[in-house]
Formats: C-alpha cells, structure tokens, sequence
C-alpha cells in the first residue's frame, strides 16, 4: 500500500476512516465512507436521520467492526476488537445518555475505575481532588466536585463525562448530539470547553445535525447523506445553506409566516397551577390563550414546567389550580377521551413509548383513538376495509414511505414513525393541536414537511400549541413565543422580534 | 409494558416457528433424558402419539382433557392480551367449580336446559366476581396483580376445601366431597362412554368468540392496544383502567365457567383438590399459544395428550409415568422461559 504524502496544510490524521462500509441485510448503512479527523481538530460529522452517523459511530469506537475499509489511527489501519480496544488508542465516546453514577459526587464519577487508593483501599480523595483540579485547569472550567450527580445540572453532568475521559487517558473525543439537552447558554460553555481541549491538541469528532451549532464549533466538516460522503470541507468554506443542500441534496423553503388576522380563542388558560408525578409544584399560575389560525411556541430549558404544562393540557397531569377552556367549554375537569372528543389533538413527545404503538401494525397506529368514529364501526363492529381504505389514502398524503400498511410502525425510520403520529393527529379536523416536540429525532427533510402540515393546519384555521427544545423550530413556526422559566412565563416575543438571543436570556431567567 | 402471548398480525410464519420453538426444544432436551433412562426417545414419542390420537376413542379421551385447559388458557390469555398478568385462574376454577356444583346439588327438579344455564352462570359470576379485587386493585392502585392473583389461588383453594369439609359435606361422606349434582345437571356426553361432553363445544364456542373479538371489535382492538402498550392507549383516549379491570373480570368469569364444566361434565360434584392445575396448565398453554385463538386450541390439545397418554402408556411399556411428567414439565419451562422475560421485561420498563 503506498501512502500518499500528507498535504502539508493540513494537521496530520488522528482518526480516521478509510472506504468504510457496512451493510445489514439489504440496506448499506455506511458506504465507502472516508475522512480524517486531524490532530487538534473538531471535526463534525452532520446528516440526517437515517445517513449513516450511528453506524460510523459506532464503527470508530469499537462497537461494531467494518464490512469492507477500516478506521485509521495516526494514517495506520487497525482493527478494534472493542469498546476497550478502541480506548486503549485513546477514543473516548460522551453518548447521549450520560453514564455516570447517581448518588455518587461528581468526583467519585470522575475517577471511578481508576480511582487512586490510600493504605486501606479507600478512595485517597486529596489525591482524586488534584487531580480533578488539574483537569479542570486544563478544560477551563470550575465545578463544585462534592455535588452529587443527581444535583448536578445536565450542562454539568455532560462536562464531568468529558473531563472523565480525559481523565483516564483519551486524547480523541467522539460526543453524540452534545447540545441536544443544553441551554443556548450552555451551549457556548460547551463550544468554549471544546475549543480549549482541541487547542490542547486532542481531537475532536463532534455529531450533530444542528448546523448553527456545527458552523459555531468546527474546524472540518464532512456532510454524509444515505450512507455516502457527500463532501469534506474546512468550516471557512461552508455555509449553512451549503451545509442543508448537501444533507438533503435539493434547497429547503424556510416556512412562511401568516399575514392574515388570528380568530376567536380556542384555548383560554387561566391561573394554571400544576403538578409533576412527585408531586412537586412546577408550573405556577399560567395564562395562556391560543386563538385559531395561530400558533404559539412555548420555550424553556427541560424541566422548566413544559411537561406539566402539556400534562395539564391533556388532562393527564395532575392540575392543582387554574382553569382551562377548550372551545368555550371548561374542560378542567374532564378526561382525555372527552377533550378529544372537543377538538383536542395531542403529539406526543415521546414517539416510541407514547406517541405510537412500535409493535403494532402501522395501520392500527394511524386509526387509534379515531376507530370508533362512525365511519370506521358499527355498534362496536369496525369497518376493517373502510378503516385500510381511509388509512391508505391518508398515509399517501402524509407521504409515509412504507411497504405494507401492515407491518409494525415500528419497521419505519423515525421520520415516517412521525409522520404517521402527525398524520393521525391532525386527521379529522380537529380545533387544536399539542405539538409537544414534533420533529424530534426527525431529519431535515422530514422537519420540513412536518413543518408544513402544521402550517397548513394553522392556515386552515387550527390553534396550536408548540412545545420544543429546538429554538430555531419555534422561530420558524411560531406567531408568538411564550418562554417558561422556573414554571413561570418568563416573557413573551412576537414573531416580528424574535431572536435567538433575547429568548437565550429569558430562558435562563433574564429580562428580555 | 408489551404483552406476552400477542403476536402482532403480520410475520405468520415467524409466529408459528416462535410458537414451536418451545416444543421442539423440550422434546430434544427430553429425548437426552429419556436416553439416559435407557429409552429410545422415537419409539416412545411414537407410542405417546398412538395413545393420545390413534383411534376415535383415544382423541375423544384427549379433547376431553384438552377442554378445561381450552377454557383456561383462554381465560388467560384475554387478561394477557389487556397487559394484565393473571395467575390466578386456578382459584377460579376452584370458586367456579364449586358455585355450579352448588346449584347443581341443590335445585333439584328443575329441566336440565334451566339448571345447566343456571349452575353455569352461577359458576361464570362467581369466577368474575373472584378477580374484582386484583382487577381494582392493578388499575386503581397500580398493586401488582402477578402477587394478589397468586395469593388468591390459595385461599380460593383452601376456602373451598373448608365447605366441603364443613357446610356443604355430602351427609354421610367421609370424604371432602359435596353431594352429586343432579342428572340433569350433567352435562350431555358427546360419544359414550368417553367423557367428552358438551363443555367441550362451550369451549370452542367461546374460543370462536374470542377470535371474532380479536379480529373485528373496537373493544378487542382497545385490549390489544392497551396490552402493547398502555401509554400510547391512554394518549390515544382508551380508559385503560377500565378496561382492565373488565378484562380480568372476563378472565375471572372464563375461569370460573371452566371450573363449572369441570364440576357439571367430569366430576359430577365438587372435591377438595378438584383441579389438578389446570389454571397453572392454563398459563402454558396461552403463552405456548401466543394468545391466539388457534393457538391456544392446539396447545391446550397438547397438554391433554400428554395428560391421557401419561397414564396409558405405563401400561404398555417399561416406560414409566413420571418421564411422561418430565415431558410435560419440560414443554412448560420452555413456554413459561418466556413469561419471566416479559416479567423481567416489564420490570425494566416500569
């Protein structure tokens, strides 16, 4: 094998991947892949759902080995055996679900494994604690290491899983959708942390579909869409548009906003006043309307009364004091079933356990909760063939990309599994929608055209209520955004003046 | 929480070669046991088959032991299909066996097609009302029902063998037995002299009826839903509560009516230790029968055969009865293998 000579203005190669290819069954997940993550880089790996980052991911940590290629260390092919292996040539993976300890500190996490030891086997912590502080020098930041992991904030949690890698030895972090639970605040610390690691000459592979974030944060960028490469460039070179139209191959349209007048109230909350299932007071005398032909964003950091909210809103949560009014009717009281029956819509934020049934067949997914209609039973009878025949048609319209209507929802991709809640949701004209983080999990293509069906909705007169995590979602969508902070409206921003700067701040309790 | 005996319409056969893993596997594991008992495995295989289908008697004897575990792994099943995890169809076929032999010994004089409704129905209320309490107490309350189900069977159990040993003795009998029903409480034998009576028929009607259930009602639908997965249901507007408090309600009425045939088609009365397991056979066969309507008729059909050529085959050869049991206990482990992973399952999710 004869190497070609490294070009002289790039770093020399860390990690890499060389015609990468893997394949399950029919479908090739990786195909061909190659790039080069140089020495004391950030390189972000971005597409959409379904391109083929998991496998590669999985792939350059150890989790699972090439068909065909190979990853490269130092230019070097080699071959993991594992998870270890892969740590022994110093990769470290932050996933999205944090592994760290509940109920330990935050020290104890970070040295847990290699932990130094006095005379009797017991944790030396003056030893653990120079050895934190080193790390944090080093990183630039300060922690309170007597924490525990369960007071700990996520921000915090995500940065003592970063700092534990580089504690027991790794110089080449790969990190999973890091921001997908951060605060904008917090996602300048993180993009601050990485810059001074990545100045210290680790590298830096960094997995994301958020472009802002990519532009903000990488030094190389290398765009992969149905398992293929599609390019790799310095940042400089990109844009985020670029960036979109390689990850989706054609231009999106940015949704539009409605010129048109709002109508009556559809939804009318007053003094809101609600439980979490603990028990615990997170949401607190809340306003709200939401009138037809509009719909209102609510953002805030998880965990700032957003759920209860919702849970209120469906009647499963637990409502302490405060009305609501669905169409003019009070509806405090009454059951799900009965606010369904009133115009309610719900999307759930929660697909895989809540939104839809997996297992079930993917027809079976888009009739529930409307199988009782009387188009599709007689006296408890269902219309099996007018239920396959309405079902059709409308996961036609919704463009679910399926084989049979029979098979489980849960043989979709995670696009068309939304696609199918979405299509269900806004079928029968219902008066108001929930939208509880309706493009979670979904690729670029697939938020474009939910986002559509949600305006469309809109502009047929429907009122809905969006809550999501994604700020740039809520501004594309929203006529207004409410923000929560400590399960109170923090403020609120019209369309017209809404910035992802202003929001950042009311989202972390700040003044517009 | 997924459900257990459920598969999903589609992937048949995928289905049917999940259905008989267990089988095959328990008979491979008992053909190592055989052999090392110094039988051939084939020969003995072949003469269980002989003694359980070769002839019209011999399959009459089978359905006959094949019908209350029909009837209880039915009851089984409906309650599994709604995500509840009901063990406790033995106590109801204790209480329903009891209440129909009941009515049966004491409303002498009535026609036989008024006391057999009757002392079926008592049977059929008796068993539902046996499973109120866990059903309340599982939706109301979220309390376990594997546990208050089980604890049920042993004071169905022992609560009946107190009446038969006390108020309701057959006067002069030193055994824990009631009087005999009335004859014409009996249920009519289909071939005389076998056993095989008209229960059997109830069973496959109600096993008819589930399938039709199943298939194409809003209600069976809901039960599926809410078996697979209870939150999606209780988004989609499903009052899952009630509806699971309805399912072990029919569950417990299932269960109950299958005591009531037992005590009206076989026993003739009721006696202490009057099933000898058929709620726990019934357990193994919903699962072996994934829930199916099919399914369950097969399995159940198993079990019997194996029940009626146990005790015949010792007959015939050196082959002793307990490696009969060993059979059956093996097809059970590989078919109830599965029901602790979906326990085990169903922990992890909660």
């Amino acid at each position: 094998m004869t190497e070609a000579l490294p070009d002289a203005a790039l770093p020399p190669s860390r990690l890499g991947a060389r015609s990468v290819t893997r394949r399950f069954g029919p479908v090739t997940a990786n195909d061909g892949i190659d790039f080069d993550a140089g020495r004391g880089t950030v390189h972000a790996i971005v597409g959409g759902n379904g391109a083929g980052k998991s496998t590669l991911m999985r792939i350059l940590q150890g989790l699972d080995r090439p068909d065909e290629g190979s990853v490269t260390i130092d230019g070097r092919p080699v071959e993991f055996t594992g998870p270890a292996d892969a740590f022994e040539y110093g990769i470290g993976m932050v996933h999205q679900e944090f592994m760290l300890v509940p109920g330990l500190t935050l020290l104890e996490n970070l040295v847990l494994s290699s932990e130094p030891v006095d005379r009797l086997g017991q944790l030396d912590k003056p030893r653990a604690l120079e050895a934190a502080r080193l790390l944090e020098r080093q990183a630039g930041v300060v922690l309170d290491w007597d924490m525990t992991v369960d007071d700990a904030p996520v921000h915090v949690r995500q940065i003592v899983e970063i700092l534990r890698l580089l504690y027991r030895g790794a110089d080449v972090l790969i990190l999973d959708e890091p921001t997908a639970v951060l605060a904008p605040a917090q996602v300048r610390e993180l993009v601050v942390l990485l810059r001074t690691l990545r100045d210290e000459g680790r590298t830096i592979i960094f997995i994301s579909h958020k472009l802002a974030e990519v532009m903000d944060v990488a030094d190389d960028i290398t765009v992969i869409r149905n398992g293929r490469k599609v390019a790799s460039l310095p940042a400089r070179d990109a844009s985020k548009q670029k960036l979109a139209e390689m990850m989706i191959g054609e231009v999106l349209v940015q949704p539009s906003a409605r010129a048109g007048e709002t109508g009556p109230a559809i939804v009318d909350i007053k003094g809101l006043t609600a439980r979490d299932a603990a028990g615990n007071e997170r949401l607190m005398e809340l306003d709200l309307t939401i009138h037809a032909g509009e719909i209102v964003g609510i953002a805030g950091v998880a965990g700032n009364g957003q759920d209860e909210l919702a849970s209120a809103i469906t009647g499963l949560g637990d409502v302490r004091a405060g009305t609501i009014h669905l169409g003019g009717a009070d509806v405090t009281g009454l059951s799900l079933a009965e606010r369904r029956a009133r115009g309610l819509s719900y999307l759930s934020p929660d697909r895989a356990a809540e939104g839809l049934c997996l297992v079930a067949p993917i027809r079976e997914n888009a009739i529930a909760g409307h199988h009782r209609w009387p188009a599709f039973c007689t006296s408890g009878v269902l219309k099996r063939r007018a239920i396959a025949r309405h079902v059709d048609e409308l996961l036609d319209r919704y463009r679910v990309k399926r084989g049979s209507s029979d098979l489980p929802a849960g043989s979709l991709s995670g696009g068309n599994q939304q696609r199918v809640a979405v299509a269900r949701e806004l079928d029968g004209n219902p008066s108001f929608l929930l939208a509880c983080q309706p493009t979670r999990g979904v690729d670029i293509h697939g938020i474009a055209f939910i986002h559509q069906c949600l305006l469309d909705f809109r502009d047929r007169g429907g009122a809905i209520l969006v809550i999501s995590e994604e700020l740039e979602e809520l501004i594309a969508l929203s006529d207004r955004i409410v923000v929560l902070y400590g399960g109170r409206k923090s403020g609120e921003v019209a369309r017209s003046s809404a910035e992802i700067e202003t929001i950042g701040r009311l989202m972390l309790g700040g003044s517009a | 929480m997924s459900g257990p005996a459920i598969a999903p319409s589609g992937g048949r056969g995928r289905a049917i070669m999940d259905a008989l893993t267990p089988l095959l596997v328990a008979l491979a594991a008992a053909a190592v046991v055989l052999m090392l008992a110094g039988h051939n495995p084939i020969d003995v295989y072949g003469l269980l088959a002989v003694e359980s289908f070769g002839g019209v008697k011999r399959i009459a004897a089978t359905l006959s032991a094949a019908t209350p575990l029909i009837l209880t792994g039915l009851a089984t099943a409906i309650a599994f299909r709604a995500g509840a995890f009901n063990v406790g169809v033995e106590g109801c076929v204790f209480v329903g066996g009891l209440a129909a032999a009941y009515v049966g010994f004491t409303f002498v004089g009535l026609p036989a097609a008024v006391l057999i409704p009757f002392a079926l129905a008592a049977s059929v209320i008796v068993g539902a009302l046996w499973m109120l309490l866990p059903g309340v107490l599982k939706a109301r309350l979220d309390v376990d029902e594997v546990v208050t189900t089980l604890m049920l069977n042993f004071i169905a159990i022992s609560l009946t063998a107190y009446l038969v040993n006390g108020p309701l003795l057959a006067p002069g009998s030193a055994n824990s037995a009631t009087p005999m029903v009335d004859a014409a409480a009996r249920l009519p034998k289909l071939m005389p002299p076998s056993t095989l009576n008209a229960g059997f028929l109830i069973a496959i009607g109600l096993l008819v009826l589930y399938w039709l259930w199943d298939r194409g009602t809003a209600s069976g639908f809901e039960t599926r839903i809410a078996g697979l997965n209870a939150r999606f249901a209780i988004a989609s507007g499903i009052d899952v509560p009630v509806l699971i408090i309805k399912m072990m309600l029919l569950s417990g009425a299932i269960g109950g009516i299958a005591g009531g045939i037992h005590a009206l088609g076989s026993v003739g009365r009721f006696v202490s230790g009057f099933s000898p397991g058929y709620g726990f056979t019934g357990i193994a066969v919903a699962l072996l029968g994934r829930g199916s309507a099919v399914g369950i008729l097969l399995a159940a059909i198993l079990f019997g055969a194996l029940a009626t050529s146990g005790a015949t085959i010792q007959l015939f050869s050196d082959v002793p009865i307990e490696i009969v049991n060993v059979l059956q206990g093996m097809v059970m482990i590989f078919a109830v293998a599965r029901f602790g992973w979906i326990i085990a399952r169903r922990r992890r999710a909660a």
